[in-house]
């Protein structure tokens, strides 16, 4: 085993909860809104529950958006109650804003922009990764 | 005992459920203990009595009830996805409801990430 599959089990075996990714923009497909559920339940039973926005996903943290134009329930206004249900561990990547050329405007507080590596490290630190 | 859980958001049309299936199958015939699987998203219409798939295409429903009978793999399908997708799950009337699969809701994911070693999404 080399040193960093050493370093990917030992990360795996002290586990720090389940890490959502969300890579589609919110108002195309219910992937945004189902992958908020699973963050609310995982809140609401106190476990550990880390959200990723990269790809397209950037596009649910950024501010002035109005989902009922499309007549669309705005399922983006209850990331404001991340906190209620303590989830605090809100991070995005940059790179995919750059691309996107899109700025740190976010419609919530505490989120983490960071570098892919700090990305993908983020990311490794957690026991289980669902993707929507 | 290393333990998984695996997640299914796939229709049962999907050529990702036989991958599941077959991931699924080879975990089960090694051996491990694989403590259920969870339907999400359009992975809940497997649980849908009136899905019909031509004779000569991949029967996958056929194949998650047959590994549900020969390993007694737990089947979990989200109530709040299927009623979504006109699966009814009204306890008296749930003939919509294949039987192999549990009507079951996201607090079973929860139950099931925190107890598997290992959690696969298809």
């Amino acid at each position: 085993m080399t040193m960093i599959d050493t370093q990917v089990c030992s990360n795996v075996e002290d586990g720090n909860g389940l890490a959502i990714i969300n890579s589609k923009a919110p108002f195309s497909s219910a992937y945004g809104k189902d992958a908020l559920d699973i963050a609310l339940i995982f809140g609401s039973f106190e476990q550990k529950v880390s959200l990723f926005f990269q790809g397209d996903g950037v596009y649910q943290l950024i501010d002035n958006q109005d989902g009922s134009l499309l007549s669309i329930k705005d399922y983006l206004k209850t990331f404001a109650a991340f906190e209620f249900y303590d989830i605090e561990d809100i991070y995005v990547c940059h790179q995919s804003l750059a691309n996107r050329e899109l700025d740190e405007s976010f419609h919530i507080e505490g989120v983490n922009v960071l570098q892919s590596i700090e990305f993908s490290e983020a990311l490794n630190q957690h026991a289980h990764i669902l993707r929507f | 005992m290393k333990t998984l859980a695996v997640v299914v958001t796939t229709p049962p049309y999907s050529h990702l459920t036989i991958t599941a299936l077959n991931y699924v199958e080879a975990a089960l015939q090694a051996e491990v203990e694989v403590i259920g699987v969870f339907f999400y998203q359009d992975g809940v219409m497997h649980a849908n009595q009136n899905i019909s798939i031509a004779s000569d295409e991949y029967q996958a429903i056929q194949h998650w009830q047959r590994l549900h009978q020969n390993y007694q793999l737990p089947l979990h399908i989200c109530i709040t996805a299927a009623e979504k997708r006109g699966i009814v799950c009204d306890a008296l009337d749930n003939e919509k409801v294949n039987q192999a699969f549990t009507v079951s809701g996201l607090g079973e994911l929860v139950e099931l990430t925190t107890k598997a070693s290992r959690l696969v999404q298809f």
